[in-house]
């Protein structure tokens, strides 16, 4: 063994003893969740607490799944959720493009500005929003809670493509232009294949957005569009908490984004690292 | 891309009206839409039915959570358009939505009031102003262990240590007797494994009850708005209620609600002070089941007291269907004890208790009856900043008492300056 190797093992040790932490650290609360699902209702909230259920049940997911509204809004956070991510992909990459092609001030000027939007507290545009989207007769609507986690996801997604597209080298348009593509085409055939790990990343991020956006679809919604977060959120009532039912469901809502993930995990993988080295 | 595109088109599809079914009747009928929060849905539920069977009028009930309920219901007020008809309000938030409700004076009658616990008709005026109908009530009432109340040994080892015959406690002093007793080492290893009762730190209401049963004008403020909290009664109720720590579980200071009911359900308190609707709760694998007894809630030196958990139906004046929300409102106080057979089996009207309360599975109603009829009995003061009070004030306050050396007039007098900050 070299110097140099064996200079490296404690640096490795450390290096994995720190990943191990921070793998139990954000893992430990989705497992705790987990485990809670399994457990009675006297096993969720024992004091002190156990990791480990007592008696292993899948009762509550019998009563979180069976509970009135569950599926129809399942349904509606994936109809927001697709809708306002397909919006924020749509408006976000050609203002991305535009910024990032064209270079001017103003151009500079709105991604910062619209970055800074991001820093306006929710529930400040809570209740304009309540009153256009009542005015638009999109309360109570996925659309209108689409439109509404759009304008949480857009900044961002501007943002996010805005640094992607950054990293593709103006020749490769120039080179379309001289083949004779326009610039939409440009964007399309060329460009947006080179970035698409950008955007499956962006992509997920509105996805997110929406998906766990709670507020806005508080304010809009009633019966028809209650997403699942609010049904989630009625476990806990004025009489009570119920531990089992509401981490069953939790879990179930949080199996598609886990599986998403899993599956663009290239994708993402290729987003992260792009304009990590500029030519 | 085809299976994006598909579910794109699905996505759009579903968006066009939600999946959740309808919130406004499409065959024509009338619809009143009622938001309640979540534990409260099923109260109304059978009202709901009742009254559509009744009048052919649809009630579509808006399920939202607790704090959930609050923002929605500012929002809208604030927006000075509303989504609803009625709205199912907890008795503290009245005092902050009175402006945006319809006054509701004509519906309480002599006979009306006469058939409500005098807590509920305190509570749902505003300025002299009738704004919500009482739809529910709870309050703490005193759960015990049968099992061990009625154990000659226990019994014999009792009226032994303290001269006279164990019953379920009515007063500080057998109550402070009883915890002390039943906080053994049952199986004999050398640790304590049954305490007489929980100390309840991270909330507020408990400890107000004994404000009250001390005989103090206000909790924490009196008639005038005045913060009251440093008096001798606040002092005394605070003594006694951190005094049982010595008889709880540890952790006091993290004893809410929640882990409280768990605490007995699980065999772990011989006695806990908790809202009555949990007596038919209790779930079929405790310790306990069957094993319950239900008393009112204890008295101090004014008496039984306990505070109310009303909920009350209100119309908002931005409504478009009042007329019929009022007529909804009617027909709920009317059909009041139909809430009894529902999840939580609970109503506002003395009568609708009265007709249950000696069937089976509804012991505990007349312990809630005496509670809610007791002298001391009164509700949370009416005031917009309720809330932050307690959240700000009293909780921290309770948690540092409940820890070991707490100077509580101490703690008291720094609580009451912070109170008289937040109200100005």
């Amino acid at each position: 063994m070299s110097t140099l190797e064996v200079r490296k093992t404690p640096t490795r040790l450390l290096l994995w003893f720190l990943l191990g932490s921070m793998v139990v650290l954000y893992a430990f609360p989705f497992l705790y969740l987990l485990l809670t699902s399994f457990k009675t209702p006297l096993d969720a909230l024992a004091v002190p607490p156990k990791v480990l259920p007592d008696e292993w049940t899948l009762a509550n997911y019998e009563r979180a799944l069976s509970r009135e509204g569950v599926l129809a809004s399942f349904i509606n956070s994936v109809s927001a959720a697709t809708i306002s991510t397909v919006l924020s992909l749509v408006l976000a990459v050609p203002a991305a493009y535009g910024v990032t092609r064209f270079r001017t001030v103003s151009g500079r000027v709105f991604v910062m500005a619209a970055l800074v939007t991001r820093m306006i507290p929710p529930v400040a545009i809570g209740v304009p929003m309540v009153g256009m989207m009542r005015a638009l007769g999109l309360t109570d609507t996925p659309t209108g809670v689409a439109i509404a986690h759009t304008t949480i996801s857009l900044p961002l997604s501007i943002w996010l493509m805005s640094s992607f597209l950054e990293s593709v080298p103006d020749e490769l348009d120039e080179a379309a232009r001289v083949d004779g593509a326009g610039r939409l085409a440009a964007l399309w055939y060329i460009i947006l294949p080179v970035v698409r790990g950008g955007v499956a990343v962006t992509a997920i991020f509105a996805f997110l957005a929406s998906w766990n956006e709670f507020l806005f679809a508080l304010l809009l919604t009633a019966i028809r569009a209650q997403t699942t977060p609010l049904v989630i959120a009625n476990f806990q009532t004025q009489f009570g908490l119920e531990w089992g039912a509401m981490t069953a469901l939790a879990t179930v809502y949080s199996l598609p984004v886990i599986l998403l993930t899993l599956l663009l995990q290239r994708y993402i993988v290729a987003g992260m690292t792009l304009g990590a080295v500029k030519g | 891309m085809g299976a994006a595109a598909t579910a794109l088109v699905m996505a759009a599809g579903m968006a066009a009206c939600g999946a959740g079914g309808n919130a406004s009747s499409s065959d024509g009928a009338e619809t009143v839409t009622v938001l309640v929060e979540g534990g409260g849905k099923a109260e109304l539920e059978p009202v709901a039915e009742a009254f559509t069977e009744e009048t052919g009028t649809k009630v579509s009930l808006v399920e939202l959570p607790y704090d959930g309920l609050y923002d929605r219901l500012s929002s809208e007020f604030s927006s000075g358009s509303v989504s609803f008809d009625v709205a199912a309000l907890d008795a503290i938030w009245l005092t902050g939505f009175a402006d945006g409700v319809e006054p509701l004076d004509d519906m309480f009658t002599d006979e009306v009031q006469a058939d409500l616990f005098p807590a509920l008709v305190e509570e749902a005026q505003v300025d002299g102003t009738f704004v919500g109908m009482p739809v529910w009530t709870n309050a703490e009432i005193l759960f015990y262990r049968t099992d061990l109340f009625e154990d000659p040994k226990q019994q014999a080892a009792f009226e032994k240590e303290y001269g006279y015959p164990l019953a379920p406690p009515t007063d500080w002093q057998q109550f402070q007797d009883m915890a002390a007793f039943f906080t053994q080492d049952t199986d004999g290893d050398g640790t304590t494994d049954l305490y007489g009762t929980d100390v309840k730190g991270a909330v507020e209401t408990e400890w107000l009850a004994h404000v009250a049963q001390a005989g103090s004008p206000g909790m924490v403020l009196d008639a005038d708005g005045n913060v009251i909290i440093d008096n001798a009664e606040h002092l005394a109720a605070l003594d006694f209620y951190t005094e049982a720590v010595a008889d709880a579980p540890e952790g006091a200071s993290q004893v809410d609600w929640a882990a409280a009911q768990n605490l007995f359900n699980q065999g772990q308190v011989a006695m806990t002070k908790f809202w009555a609707h949990a007596y038919p709760q209790i779930p079929e694998d405790s310790k306990v089941k069957g094993k319950v007894g239900a008393a009112p809630m204890i008295a101090g030196d004014a008496g039984i007291g306990a505070v109310p958990g009303n909920w009350y139906l209100s119309i908002p004046k931005a409504g478009d269907n009042k007329e019929l929300a009022q007529e909804f409102i009617q027909f709920a106080y009317d059909h009041n004890d139909l809430s009894i057979d529902s999840a939580l089996g609970l109503a506002a009207r003395k009568s609708a208790f009265e007709k249950y309360a000696d069937q089976p599975g509804y012991e505990h109603f007349e312990a809630l009856i005496a509670t809610l009829e007791g002298p001391a009995t009164m509700p949370r003061p009416a005031n917009a900043k309720w809330q932050q009070i307690v959240d700000t004030a009293l909780i921290p306050m309770l948690q540092k008492a409940v820890e070991p050396g707490a100077d509580n007039q101490a703690l008291l007098d720094e609580a009451k300056a912070q109170i008289e900050e937040i109200l100005g």
